[in-house]
C-alpha cells in the first residue's frame, strides 16, 4: 500500500496515535536519541541518526525477568513477561531496521526469547530512507544495505520536500497508515517518479565504502593468532562504546537484584554487557580466555565478518558508521577490515 | 608556534638510539580530520606525528597500558616508553608519579606547550562549520585556528571553539618533561572554578533536578571511567567481580560478594556510580576533559570532578599533579583543616 | 491519626571511643531516640566514601560517621584522614542536591555517652522535616 502524506500533517497522524506509545528522534543537550512523544502537535520528523539505536526498544537495556520472593509456602517466582502494549518508533533509518532483522535471527529460530519477542511483535517501525548519508562515515551499500532498505521496517517514508512517500510493507504498516484516514492520500506517478530518482541519487551520495570483502570470513579464519590484533588494538581503551551503540549487537548479562535478604525478594534482570569489558569473559576459577585488547578486538570483529556469516551468512554489520563516528580514539572498523581484507596481500 | 618537525626530530633521535621501548603520539589516519594516537617504534615512524588543535586526547591513559603489558614481559624491558604530552597530560604523569604507579625512568616525556590556545571541542567547531566537511584543523596566527573545509579555509577565533576545560586551563605548559617544545609562557586563568560556582549558587533541590536529569541519560558504557588515566584500578569497585575466586570458592560465598550497584542503567545507580568516581578522583583529576568527551550521551562529568578540585584547593590548599613528591589528597593532612562541619 | 514519619539513621561509629560512648550512653540508662543503627568500624579513617553512599543507596534517612576527637585517635591518624575524607564526601552530597543535614560527623569520646544522645537527638529532630531521604535511595 503506496500512499501520500502532507509533512504538515504528520502531527496530526501522531495525534490519532493515541493507542501506542510513539518514539521519535530528540535532540537532548546535544544528541539524539529516541524518546517518547508526549505531545504529538508539536512533532516534526527529524532525519537524522541517534546515538542509541533503536535496538533498545525492542531490546531494552534493562530486562526484568521475574520476580522471586520468599514466602510461608517456599520461594515464588512471578514471571514479569513486558506487556506488549503497541509501540511505535519513527525516523528509524534503514540500517536499524536491518539490523533488528539480524536480532529477530539471533531471538527467534528454535528456541525464541519470549521477552524479546512480545516487544517486537507490538512494535512498529517506521523507517525514514535516508535522501543524504545522516553520518559521514555510513557504509550501507557495502555490507549488503541501502539507503532506502525496506528490511525489518513496517513502514518506509520517503521524504519528497513538502510530503512524505508512504509504503507500507506489513500489516502492522499498513494499520498504522489506517489510523491517519484522511491524512494520507493516494500518490500519483510523478511521486513515484520522484522516489525512485532520490533513492538512485542516494546511492551515490554515501561516502564511504568497504569493497571486496567476500574473502574477509576466510582471511579472519586464518588470522586467529596473528600479531595483527596486537597493532591493530593498541589505541583502543575498551570503552564498550562501539558494541553499546551497535544496532546489531546484543549480548547481555544477567544479574539477581537482591531487594531484601530477609525475607528474600528481588528480580532477575537482564542487561545490556559488551564483549569488551575485561570481565565479559571472566571465569568464575578466574580464568580470561579474552585477557587484552587484542583478543577483544578480534572477537568484535570476527563475531561481525567471520561467526555470524558461518551461522547466518549475513555480516553482522549494517554500515551506520556509529562505531566510527563514536569511538573516542578513532578505531575505524572500515580501516580494519580493509586491513584484514589485504593482510599478507 | 611549536614545529612539528623539531617533536619529529626529537622522536626520531631517541627511537633511533634505542633509549626508548617506543613513543605514544598523536597521529592522523589519512582519509580523517581528527588526530588520534599512534604507537612509533621505529625513526621511520615519526612521519606519522601531527600536532594541531585536534589533538585533545589524554595518550597517558596508554602507559597504565603499558604498565600491564611490562607485567607480563619476558623478560622485562627497562627502557621507558616515550610520550608526547600536552600540558594537562604532563599533570596526569605527574599524578601517576606521586601515586608511585610508576617511575620517573619508566617514562620519557616529549612535552608540547598549547602556547595561548589549546584543543577544539568538536561540537563547538561543528556549530561554526555548520553542514561542511572538515578536512584539517591548525594552528593559526593571533589566537586563530585555521579550518579548512570542503567548501574553503576558515579562520575561526579560538577561543570560540576551544574546548571548556582548555578555557579553564591552569597549565598550558607540560609540567614535567624531557624535552619542551613551544612557548613557555604560563597562562593565568581568572576564575578556573565558575561553571562550578555558577552551579553551588542554584538552591539545593535545583541542583539535585539537573543531576538527577543528566545522569539518567547515562548508559553506563564505562567510557568516562576507560578513558581516564587515573581510573588504573585492575577491579573497579563497581563491577560486581571479584577475581580472587579459585576452584574451592563454594556458591554460597560466591552469592555474597560485595555487590556495591546493580549493572542496570537507572538512575539511582547511575547517579551512584558516578558519585563513587568523583570521589575516588579528588585530588586526582587534572581535568583533561576526556571523560566528558568520550560520553556518547553527553554528560557534563567535568562539572562533578572539578566541584572536588575546587574543594582540595579552597579547603586544604592542594593542587594535583604539580609536585610529583606532594602526597596523595586523602593520605596527608594539616593541622589546620576544617572541621566547623563536625559536631 | 497519622504517623509521624521517623527516620532512620546509620551511625559509623568507632570502636575505640564513640561506639564505647554510646554504650556509656546505654549503660547509663540515658534516652534517646531508636532511630540509629550502629555500624562498628575500628576507626573513622577506615570509614570509606562508598560506606556512607552505600548507606544512602539502601534507604538511609541519615548518616552519621563519629569518631575520636583530634589527637586521641588510637591509631593516632586515623580520624585526621577522616576529617579530610569525609569533609569532601559532605561537599559532595551537598553538591548533588542531597540535603546537607542528611549526613553528619562528630567527635564523641568514650566518655562522652551525653553528647552522644545529643547528637543523635538533634539529628533525629531535623532529619524528621526532611521526610524519607529518596533521592539517592535505589529504585527496586
Amino acid at each position: 500500500m503506496d500512499k501520500i502524506l502532507a509533512k504538515k500533517d504528520y502531527s496530526r497522524w501522531l495525534e490519532k496515535l493515541g493507542s501506542y506509545r510513539i518514539f521519535a528522534p530528540r535532540k537532548r543537550d546535544d544528541v539524539w536519541n529516541y524518546e517518547m512523544v508526549t505531545a504529538p502537535d508539536a512533532e516534526r520528523l527529524e532525519d537524522v541518526m541517534t546515538a542509541v539505536p533503536a535496538k533498545g526498544i525492542v531490546f531494552p537495556q534493562r530486562e526484568p525477568f521475574f520476580e522471586f520472593a520468599e514466602t510461608d509456602d517456599g520461594t515464588r517466582i512471578t514471571e514479569i513477561l513486558p506487556e506488549g502494549e503497541p509501540v511505535v518508533v519513527f525516523g528509524v533509518r534503514p540500517c536499524e531496521g536491518r539490523a533488528v532483522t539480524l536480532t529477530d535471527d539471533v531471538f527467534g529460530g528454535e528456541f525464541e526469547d519470549h521477552y524479546y519477542w512480545k516487544r517486537r511483535n507490538a512494535t512498529t517501525l517506521v523507517g525514514l530512507s535516508c535522501g543524504a548519508p545522516p553520518s559521514p562515515n555510513c557504509f550501507c551499500l557495502s555490507v549488503g544495505g541501502s539507503p532506502h532498505s525496506k528490511e525489518g521496517l513496517d513502514l518506509l517514508l520517503t521524504d519528497l520536500g513538502k510530503t512524505y512517500y508512504a509504503e507500507a510493507l506489513t500489516k502492522k504498516g499498513e494499520k498504522l497508515v489506517l489510523e491517519g484516514q484522511k491524512l494520507f492520500t493516494a500518490p500519483g506517478p510523478e511521486d513515484r517518479k520522484a522516489v525512485d530518482k532520490i533513492q538512485a541519487a542516494s546511492r551515490k551520495k554515501i561516502r564511504r565504502e568497504l569493497s571486496r570483502i567476500e574473502n574477509v570470513p576466510a582471511k579472519l579464519r586464518g588470522m586467529f593468532d596473528s600479531p595483527f590484533w596486537d597493532d591493530e588494538s593498541m589505541s583502543c581503551i575498551r570503552c564498550g562504546i562501539c558494541t553499546y551503540l551497535c544496532p546489531t549487537c546484543h549480548c547481555f548479562d544477567m544479574a539477581d537484584e537482591v531487594e531484601t535478604s530477609t525475607p528474600l525478594l528481588g528480580k532477575r534482570v537482564r542487561t545490556w554487557d559488551t564483549c569488551q569489558f575485561p570481565d565479559f569473559t571472566m571465569h568464575s576459577s578466574g580464568h580470561n580466555p579474552r585477557p587484552d585488547k587484542a583478543s577483544r578486538l578480534r572477537q568484535r570483529i570476527n563475531h561481525k565478518f567471520q561467526y555470524f556469516v558461518e551461522v547466518w551468512q549475513k555480516y553482522q554489520c549494517t554500515g551506520c558508521g556509529r562505531c566510527i563516528s563514536l569511538c573516542p580514539v578513532g578505531i575505524d572498523i572500515i580501516q580494519v577490515v580493509e586491513k584484514v581484507r589485504d593482510h599478507g596481500a | 608556534m611549536v614545529n612539528i618537525d623539531d617533536l619529529k626530530t626529537e622522536a626520531k633521535r631517541v627511537l633511533k638510539g634505542g633509549n626508548v621501548k617506543y613513543i605514544i603520539g598523536y597521529g592522523r589516519a589519512s582519509d580523517t580530520w581528527k588526530a588520534n594516537p599512534v604507537f612509533l617504534r621505529s625513526p621511520e615512524d615519526v612521519d606519522k606525528l601531527v600536532w594541531d588543535p585536534t589533538c585533545f586526547h589524554n595518550l597517558v591513559r596508554f602507559l597504565v597500558d603499558e604498565k600491564r603489558r611490562k607485567a607480563k614481559e619476558k623478560p622485562p624491558d627497562p627502557r621507558p616508553v616515550g610520550i608526547v604530552a600536552k600540558g594537562c597530560d604532563s599533570r596526569a604523569i605527574v599524578v601517576l608519579l606521586q601515586e608511585k604507579f610508576f617511575e620517573r625512568m619508566d617514562v620519557f616525556v616529549l612535552g608540547v606547550s598549547c602556547e595561548s590556545t589549546g584543543m577544539i571541542d568538536e561540537r563547538k567547531l561543528a556549530g561554526k562549520t555548520a553542514g561542511k566537511d572538515v578536512r584539517r584543523v591548525a594552528f593559526g596566527e593571533d589566537q586563530k585556528f585555521v579550518v579548512e573545509t570542503d567548501a574553503g579555509t576558515l579562520e575561526i577565533a579560538a577561543s570560540e571553539v576551544l574546548a571548556d576545560r582548555c578555557l579553564d586551563c591552569i597549565a598550558n605548559v607540560p609540567v614535567i618533561s624531557d624535552h619542551l617544545l613551544g612557548d613557555k609562557t604560563k597562562r593565568t586563568v581568572a576564575n578556573p572554578f565558575r561553571a562550578v560556582e555558577k552551579m553551588e549558587s542554584l538552591s539545593g533541590d535545583d541542583r539535585w533536578s539537573f543531576w538527577k536529569d543528566q545522569l539518567k541519560k547515562c548508559i553506563r558504557c564505562y567510557a568516562c571511567r576507560s578513558a581516564c588515566p587515573m581510573c588504573y584500578c585492575e577491579e573497579c569497585v563497581v563491577d560486581t567481580i571479584n577475581f580472587a575466586v579459585t576452584a574451592e570458592t563454594s556458591a554460597e560465598e560466591k552469592a555474597q560478594r560485595i555487590k556495591w550497584l546493580e549493572k542496570s542503567p537507572v538512575g539511582s545507580e547511575n547517579v551512584f556510580y558516578h558519585l563513587v568516581r568523583a570521589i575516588h578522583l579528588a585530588g586526582r583529576c587534572i581535568d583533561c576533559g576526556e571523560c566528558e568527551r568520550a560520553c556518547p550521551v553527553n554528560i557534563p562529568l567535568r562539572m562533578l570532578n572539578k566541584k572536588l578540585e575546587k574543594e582540595a584547593k579552597e579547603l586544604f590548599g592542594y593542587d594535583a599533579g604539580f609536585d610529583a613528591d606532594q602526597p596523595a589528597l586523602i593520605s596527608c593532612f594539616r593541622d589546620g583543616d576544617p572541621e566547623d562541619f563536625i559536631r | 491519626m497519622t504517623e509521624e514519619f521517623e527516620p532512620t539513621i546509620i551511625a559509623f561509629l568507632c570502636k575505640w571511643c564513640s561506639s564505647a560512648g554510646s554504650d556509656l550512653a546505654g549503660v547509663s540508662r540515658m534516652e534517646y531516640p531508636p532511630n540509629v543503627t550502629p555500624i562498628q568500624v575500628m576507626c573513622s579513617g577506615s570509614v570509606s566514601p562508598l560506606y556512607v553512599f552505600s548507606a544512602f543507596h539502601r534507604g538511609a534517612d541519615g548518616v552519621l560517621v563519629s569518631g575520636c576527637h583530634p589527637g586521641d585517635c588510637h591509631y593516632i591518624k586515623g580520624n585526621y584522614y577522616a576529617r579530610r575524607k569525609l569533609s569532601l564526601v559532605k561537599k559532595l552530597l551537598e553538591y548533588v542536591g542531597l540535603e546537607p543535614e542528611r549526613f553528619q560527623v562528630s567527635w564523641v569520646s568514650a566518655a562522652e555517652g551525653q553528647k552522644y544522645t545529643r547528637v543523635i537527638k538533634d539529628f533525629v529532630n531535623e532529619l524528621k522535616p526532611l521526610g524519607p531521604q529518596t533521592k539517592l535511595r535505589r529504585s527496586p
